[in-house]
């Protein structure tokens, strides 16, 4: 097996309805151990990168290859892709009336080792698990009792994706806006989280529009996404650059 | 063959009774069952030849045991059961100010004549013209005054496939002033039992009595169920109930309230989860505001899938002297797929003006953002649409008193 866990060939992708490509001719590769951001513009369609990465049905892929841990990726339901592997921390989690997280993180839980052909945890040793990882969130049992995302603040709703990510561990992570609407703790909790996770079997791709969250995690590739695909890529210094000088000078090409 | 048939009944020897009989027959003669063209019922109706063809049958008891299978409950309870429409006369173990007879014990003794077919007219409600027509099989259930019952009162009706019957039951529950009880009705057959089931519920609640109810209307996939509860609470009571519907191919449960005194309560919630083709399940309420300072709230939640149909037709009717009533009504439904059919009939009749009323029907499909959330954690589609469903239903199990009868519900549900 290659160290390479996620191949995009020149992917062309875009909304199902629009019939408008919003992904044009991307090409990546991200090996295990590594740390990937992806910064661009508001509108650039980095978040779409993520969908179409996620399998989210409204999505459409047009043409071009997606490899992930040697599997074809874009012909795995949403669900076997997560289970593959594959973390994708949302940009706005979804608020569900009526499912408290607790229940949540135990149904993921038990899909995931029922994919895996592991006993499902039952109860208590799903408490087991859940208490020790949530107090390093800083995630009180009384949130866990809530429906999830639910009247969560900003904090919280990132807080609970990370500590998915730490339940789930994933081999591939990606963090959409993961730094958007936190204060200076709260982001430090996450990026902290984070790197606990992140070894040398799994790896992290970050889509932001700012280096705030760069700041924490240090990411060993910065690629500027303009336009659908990616224009440019280097190292932290790239990151540090745009900063300064903002995008226009990778727009104007 | 006609509904109405001739067949010697216990009790035909007592006038009162008989008389009883009668007049429903009468009044179910007089309109027949419900079609079409009846307003109450034009959504959810059915022919007499859906029915195939039931016994109507004056049989004394044979139980085969088949009703005491599964009675395992997770909570303590006082049992009673029917067998194929027919009360089992035992020794019930009845702590102190509970009185339980079987109706025509009850009409014997006299002490049922204050209630029995009191609290409705039966020109009103077709089907339980029709029950009346056999007053036979019955409970007269009596909590005395100030009686506190721990344990609820579980009340399982159970059929078997051998026939195909028609069971007219009618029960009587009085919880007196002060009282206060629960009673659970669990109905369940045979897999592949054919039936017709006819309830009838007069439930009368005290002066500050409190009387909980639930239904798990758990019937075999081929049974009609039709059931009226007939309700009247006085100053200060509450009637709080709860019914859990859709397993049949029809169901109606209504429940028709009158709030006669000041203070009186009510509250009607219930589910249903519907994914058979041509099943139909009806909830109907009426409640009736009848006195100033009277409250009632409805949370009525249903599923729908296939070619399957949701009724709800809810009523408020505050009467014209009943200022500061609240009443308050919401039905909401998930339709699942495009053949599935939700018919909603709100109805505020308010002839009061310094009252408190709302009512809301919504229908709509699972959210698709929140499918997707749970399957990018690993979720399967259907297993993520699955605990979309129940989470939806579960806002109304949520309103139950009791947890523990709630939970026995919804994990069968």
């Amino acid at each position: 097996m290659s160290d390479v866990l996620l191949q995009i060939k020149n992917l062309y992708a875009g909304i199902a309805e629009d019939e408008k490509e919003i992904i044009k001719g991307l090409n990546l590769e991200i090996k295990a151990g590594e740390i990937h951001a992806v910064m661009g513009p508001n509108g650039a369609g980095k978040s779409t990168l993520s969908y179409v990465l996620t399998g989210k049905p409204d999505y459409e892929v047009t043409s071009g290859e997606v490899f992930f841990n040697d599997k074809d990726l874009l012909r795995l339901a949403p669900n076997e892709r997560a289970c593959e592997g594959l973390f994708l921390s949302m940009q706005y989690p979804v608020a569900i009336t009526g499912v408290t997280t607790n229940n949540f993180l135990k149904h993921a839980i038990n899909a995931q080792r029922k994919y895996k052909g592991l006993p499902e945890l039952d109860a208590a040793e799903f408490l087991k698990l859940i208490r020790g990882a949530a107090k390093e969130f800083n995630i009180s049992s009384e949130m866990l009792k809530r429906e999830i995302n639910v009247g969560f603040s900003g904090g919280e709703k990132k807080r609970l994706e990370i500590l998915q990510l730490s339940l789930l561990q994933p081999k591939l992570a990606i963090l959409d806006e993961a730094d958007s609407g936190l204060d200076i703790d709260a982001l430090r909790t996450v990026a902290e989280g984070v790197n606990k996770w992140h070894n040398q079997n799994n790896a992290l791709l970050i889509i932001t529009h700012h280096l705030d969250l760069l700041n924490y995690i240090r990411p060993d590739f910065v690629h500027i996404y303009a336009d659908g695909h990616i224009v440019k890529s280097g190292s932290m210094q790239l990151a540090e650059d745009l900063e300064a000088n903002g995008y226009k000078n990778y727009l104007e090409e | 063959m006609s509904l109405l048939q001739n067949i010697n009944l216990w009790g035909d020897d007592i006038p009162y009774l008989s008389g009883l009989r009668e007049k429903n027959r009468i009044s179910f003669e007089k309109r027949g069952l419900p079609d079409s063209k009846t307003e109450d019922w034009r959504f959810s109706y059915f022919k007499q030849d859906d029915m195939q063809n039931p016994v109507i049958d004056n049989e004394p008891i044979k139980c085969e045991g088949h009703c005491h299978s599964n009675d395992k409950l997770p909570f303590n309870a006082l049992q009673i059961r029917y067998c194929n429409g027919k009360l089992h006369i035992e020794d019930w173990n009845l702590p102190n100010g509970v009185v339980i007879k079987s109706l025509i014990e009850a009409v014997y003794d006299g002490d049922i004549k204050s209630y029995l077919n009191k609290s409705f007219n039966p020109d009103d409600f077709p089907f339980a013209a029709l029950n009346g027509a056999y007053l036979e099989q019955g409970l007269f259930i009596l909590i005395e005054r100030g009686t506190v019952l721990s344990e609820p009162l579980y009340i399982k009706y159970h059929n078997s496939a051998d026939k195909n019957r028609l069971c007219n039951i009618r029960n009587t529950v009085v919880a007196e002033n002060g009282a206060k009880a629960t009673v659970i009705e669990h109905f369940c057959a045979e897999e592949n039992a054919v039936y017709t089931q006819n309830v009838v519920n007069e439930i009368f609640v005290g002066n500050n009595a409190e009387l909980n109810h639930y239904v798990w209307q758990n019937e075999a996939k081929s049974a009609h169920h039709i059931s009226l509860n007939s309700v009247q609470v006085k100053s200060g009571g509450n009637y709080s109930a709860f019914c859990a519907n859709g397993t049949c191919k029809f169901s109606r449960y209504e429940s028709y309230v009158r709030l006669l005194q000041s203070g009186a309560a009510a509250e009607i919630n219930g589910v249903y989860k519907l994914s058979e083709t041509e099943q139909v399940c009806d909830i109907t309420t009426n409640i009736r505001h009848l006195s100033p300072h009277t409250y009632s709230n409805q949370l009525v939640k249903g599923v729908a899938k296939v070619r399957a149909k949701g009724v709800f037709q809810g009523q408020i009717h505050i009467a014209p002297d009943a200022q500061q009533c609240e009443g308050h009504q919401l039905h909401r439904a998930l339709l699942l797929n495009d053949g599935a059919e939700i018919d909603c009939k709100p109805e505020l009749e308010v002839f009061a003006d310094d009252v408190k009323c709302s009512h809301g029907a919504s229908s709509g499909d699972l959210d698709k953002e929140q499918i997707f959330y749970m399957q990018a954690r690993g979720i399967s589609e259907d297993e993520a649409r699955k605990i979309l469903v129940d989470a939806y239903l579960n806002e109304v199990f949520a309103l139950n008193k009791n947890p523990d009868i709630s939970e026995w519900i919804k994990e069968q549900f």
